[in-house]
């Protein structure tokens, strides 16, 4: 059972130019349940409460001391998502993600941007 | 002491049960149930229980087994597939409160708060409206507020926002129509823009029913 979650990984590209859009990718391994079972399958499937639900809720990304974007999930999350977005390097200072579970939990991880010319 | 013992004994009492995730969980908890107490069981409820929590119905006797007993015996069966059962004590955290942190960014980014009409319900028969509206109210909205308004529907548990206790509006007065109105016609979040489904009067007579809902206590 509760297994320990470990802090996510941000994947950037080593090739940062100054004023071009660049990728990041962040890896969280969090399990997700909806908390529903199927318990009835003899006529149609009904779903009750079965377990706890237990999902991410929110993941902010910083960039320097600016928060730039929200991220707002439900159960219907992945187990284990991959998040892939963009960004623009306007400035060499950490990029940080933030995840927030339905538990009130909290992970982070951050990366450096430097930029090669 | 005088002894009790013709009085005293059998009763029937509700539990609620987390754990029955499949359908070949029910029958292998109450087989297992019945090899390792001596209870007879009522009835296994699945479908449309007040909370949403299958509710086990069971006859024992005071006398030999107690309600802590037979937690204790549920806790320890396990199904075919290794889910362990439990007992169910409410109310379940579905969702802990917002961090400090998801405020603060919260209130950076937006959910930006609009402007909402003062409006007049135009139904003058109430009493018939809240009527129409209850059986709306069961079509549409118990899954998520479920039947007591409680925000304990079946479904909501998974959403990022808690679908409120709609009893909180019992009985208020026409100040809060036009909120109401504007709240259900729009949705917010999982919460449906009903606009785009009912009709407007149908809209009002939910309205009319939500404010005879009663807070149903502890769930
Ligand atoms: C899919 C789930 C879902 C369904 C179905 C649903 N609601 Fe909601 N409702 C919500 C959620 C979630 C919220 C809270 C939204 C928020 O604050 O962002 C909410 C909020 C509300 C509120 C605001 C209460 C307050 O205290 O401000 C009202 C009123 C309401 N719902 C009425 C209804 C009615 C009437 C129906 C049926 C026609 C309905 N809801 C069906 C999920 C649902």
């Amino acid at each position: 059972m509760a297994k320990t979650i470990r802090d996510p990984r941000i994947r950037i590209s080593r090739r940062i130019k100054k004023d071009k859009v660049f990728k990041v990718k962040v890896k969280f391994d969090h399990p997700s349940f909806t908390g529903l079972g199927i318990v009835d399958a003899e006529t149609k499937p009904v779903f009750s409460r079965a377990i706890p639900v237990s999902f991410i809720r929110n993941m902010f990304v910083y960039y320097g001391d600016q928060l730039v974007s929200r991220f707002r999930m439900s159960s219907a999350i992945a187990d284990d998502p991959l998040f892939t977005f963009k960004l623009k390097a306007i400035q060499e200072a950490p990029i940080k993600v933030v995840f927030v579970d339905n538990q009130g939990k909290k992970w982070e991880a951050s990366k450096k941007i430097k930029f090669k010319n | 002491m005088v002894s009790q013992a013709v009085f005293a004994g059998t009763v029937e009492e509700e539990f609620k049960i987390e754990g029955l995730i499949s359908p070949a969980s029910p029958k292998a908890l109450q087989s297992a149930l019945l090899k390792k107490l001596a209870v007879k069981i009522i009835e296994l409820r699945l479908k449309k229980t007040k909370t949403g929590w299958p509710v086990l119905r069971l006859q024992f006797d005071t006398e030999t087994i107690s309600r802590e007993k037979i937690e204790k015996v549920i806790g320890e069966i396990e199904d075919p597939a290794g889910h362990k059962y439990k007992v169910h004590h409410g109310p379940l955290l579905a969702n802990a409160p917002l961090l400090d942190e998801e405020q603060q960014a919260i209130a950076i980014l937006g959910d930006t708060p609009e402007a909402f009409p003062i409006m007049k319900n135009p139904i003058t028969d109430k009493a018939a409206s809240a009527n129409r509206g209850e059986k709306l109210f069961v079509n549409n909205c118990v899954k998520c507020h479920g039947f007591t308004g409680n925000g304990y529907g079946t479904v909501a548990h998974g959403f990022t926002t808690w679908p409120r206790q709609l009893w909180a509006w019992n009985n208020t007065g026409e100040e809060t129509d036009g909120y109401l109105f504007w709240f259900i016609t729009n949705g917010r979040s999982d919460m449906p823009p009903w606009g785009l489904i009912l009709s407007e009067n149908e809209r009002w007579d939910l309205i009319n029913y939500i404010k005879t809902l009663k807070n149903p206590g502890d769930e």
